[in-house]
């Protein structure tokens, strides 16, 4: 398998702070790639690096074969690349409909003559949308589809969640990035969600993903490959098995044994 | 569904509050000492408290909802109604079309501040704007004065992009300091202006189209009508225009689009969402109703000054949309005919009506800061879902 995404010598500093040093990373076309590592290992910054938020310091970002190491989020969405964040930034006053689509902006037509004066145009382009939306919502939790009109702000959090996996899948990117997929959830309410994104995986396309999670069971369920970073260092990667067995990653998460 | 509430969810349920705005609105109009007008102030105020506390505002939303096109010919034939029944009365024709002016303008601050988030608080200096460009048009140039109207919008649209970098370079607080900023200096570069008539002002040509002189009564048998019924004529398209097409943004993807804005930026640039791109069209677009406004309010005044558009009236406009609740437009009209009409007819409050206002914006965001009527999720085709 080619890789999809390959960064190399990857550097962020916040001033005097390194938060990502000198990384490697790939990721296959077709995986779902573990991201873990402790608190403030780097994980959140590589993803607002990968997503064109922050401007690295130093390296390169490979894509598809193309250099997206500088680009805005907006042109680094458009290659199809799409994600979720830690701490879901969802737009709770407007609706879940209205979240999704914004996840499907760059498909939607916005200029004024289709928006304002064709509006019998726009009504059957929105009824089209809006069976669409609601087929995705009936596929992860039909009692959605009636809510579609609610605001988010309504949602209990696995509903707010779905809504935001729909939102960064919507556009059928090549290569979503789930961060936190189960923060604020029990351990079912995780299973069941992770369930629905790999069966949204299985759908035919060929979805990579890179899944930042702190509930090492749904990395051991859902990911193929992982990669633990310390320091902004990959301090290891390979299969689950091997990482947790591994004694540096026992030493990164619980501190070395004293002598 | 009780039996009243289904009969009120029917085309009665738009009529018949309709015509208790229009007997209200007129009694109210007419009133002349101030106890009957105190009087009619309390007895909206309680029956408002009542049909909130008894759920008539809610079945009124939602007659509303399912009949809209029925709700917009019933409040254009209250202004319609309003307007023959004070067809000979100067006074009470001109306050109407200050209303639907500052209407229109305040429709401008909420594509601005309601949907995308803009804060803007020199909104009546882009009214400003609008009516001195009317005024040098219209004296000054032999274009068709009609065409006066768009160029008011225009130009105040074009003045807005002076304000874009730093706008769009800074937001919250900063932005706010910004623009009031470009309003004082407004009113500062009018005064010192020569050009532009000074502290004193400058006149304004009355409108004419296809040779109708607008600032002529209209001859109607042996009875001479108001010039104000011309002007509040076209105040009242201009208004349903702006209305119409701010409904119209609200419910599509620019909407959205403008609404994804307000609310959060990084995660909308992850969606390909051009945050610069569409605070300038919601400036621009806001600014051009503004202005639009701005120039038929300075026909109707016929003599413009500085004090016309002042860092306070600004305040005024905002205290508005916040009085209305951000982001709706059926707030918005509420809102206006409140803050325009009550200090007006009240005179009592005249002189304290800043007071007023600041107490009541204090009041709003402390006990209901989401406005008189708050704004519903997006219904894109009108009826909700």
């Amino acid at each position: 398998m080619n890789p999809l995404l390959i960064c190399t010598g990857l550097t962020m500093r916040f001033g005097g702070l390194t938060a990502l040093d000198n990384l490697y990373l790939e990721a296959r076309e077709g995986e779902v790639l573990g991201l873990v590592g402790p608190n403030g290992s780097g994980k959140t910054t590589l993803f607002n690096v990968l997503t064109g938020i922050y401007r690295p310091s130093a390296g390169k970002i490979t894509f598809a074969g193309e250099n997206i190491t500088s680009g805005t989020p907006q042109e680094i969405h458009r290659r199809g690349i799409a994600r979720t964040f830690q701490r879901s930034r969802l737009c709770l006053d407007l609706s879940v409909f209205d979240n999704i689509m914004i996840g499907n902006h760059t498909a939607l037509r916005l200029d004024f003559f289709h928006n304002i004066l064709r509006r019998r145009a726009f009504c059957r382009d929105y009824e089209l949308w809006r069976d669409k939306a609601a087929e995705m919502l009936r596929a992860l939790n039909p009692s959605l589809v009636s809510r579609m009109f609610r605001p988010v702000g309504d949602l209990s959090m696995i509903d707010r969640r779905r809504v935001e996996n729909s939102r960064a899948l919507v556009r059928r990117p090549r290569h979503p990035r789930l961060h936190d997929p189960s923060a604020g959830m029990t351990h079912d309410e995780t299973r069941q969600l992770m369930d629905e994104i790999t069966a949204s995986r299985m759908g035919g396309d060929r979805l990579t993903v890179i899944l930042i999670e702190h509930e090492m069971e749904v990395i051991r369920r859902s990911t193929s490959h992982c990669v633990v970073l310390n320091f902004g260092r990959k301090l290891c990667e390979g299969d689950y098995a091997g990482v947790v067995a591994d004694p540096r990653v026992q030493e990164a998460y619980l501190g070395k044994e004293l002598e | 569904m009780s039996r009243a509430a289904a009969i009120f969810s029917g085309p009665l349920g738009c009529i018949l509050p309709a015509f208790l705005l229009l007997a209200w609105s007129g009694f109210f109009l007419t009133a002349e000492d101030q106890t009957s007008i105190l009087l009619s102030l309390l007895s909206l105020a309680g029956f408002l408290l009542a049909a909130v506390r008894l759920g008539w505002v809610n079945i009124l939303r939602e007659a509303i909802a399912v009949q809209e096109r029925l709700w917009d010919a019933c409040l254009i034939t209250i202004m319609l109604a309003l307007m023959i029944l004070f067809r000979e009365d100067h006074y009470n024709l001109f306050l109407l079309g200050t209303i639907m002016a500052y209407a229109t303008a305040v429709l401008g601050l909420n594509v601005q501040l309601g949907y995308a988030g803009v804060l803007n608080f020199s909104c009546a200096s882009f009214f400003g704007v609008g009516g001195y460009t009317a005024a040098l048009l219209l004296s000054g140039t032999d274009l068709p004065p009609l065409l006066a109207l768009p160029l008011g919008g225009a130009v105040a649209a074009l003045t807005g992009c002076v304000l874009l970098l730093p706008v769009l370079r800074t937001s919250g607080h900063y932005a706010a300091l910004v623009t009031m900023a470009f309003a004082l200096l407004f009113r500062v570069f009018l005064d010192v202006s020569e050009w532009f008539g000074g502290p004193q002002g400058i006149p304004v040509a009355p409108l004419t189209i296809a040779g109708l002189d607008f600032s002529q009564g209209i001859l109607w048998g042996d009875a001479e009508f108001s010039f104000y019924l011309k002007y509040d004529l076209l105040l009242l398209l201009v208004l349903c225009l702006a209305y119409s097409i701010t409904r119209r943004l609200e419910r599509s993807w620019i909407g959205l689009a403008l609404d994804a804005v307000r609310s959060d930026e990084v995660a909308s640039a992850c969606f390909g969402i051009h945050i610069r791109r569409w605070k300038i069209t919601a400036f621009t677009l806001g600014n051009f109703l503004s202005g639009l406004a701005g120039a038929l309010y300075a026909m109707m005044l016929a003599y413009i000054s500085p004090a016309n558009f002042t860092f306070a009236d600004s305040l005024l406009f905002l205290s508005i949309l916040l009085l209305g609740g951000i982001g709706n437009i059926q707030g918005v009209l509420v809102a206006t005919v409140l803050v325009v009409i009550v200090p007006e007819k009240f005179q009592v409050i005249q002189e304290y009506r800043y007071l007023i206002y600041s107490a009541l914006v204090l009041l709003m965001i402390v006990f209901r800061p989401v406005g008189l009527l708050p704004r519903k999720p997006r219904a894109y085709t009108g009826s909700p879902a």
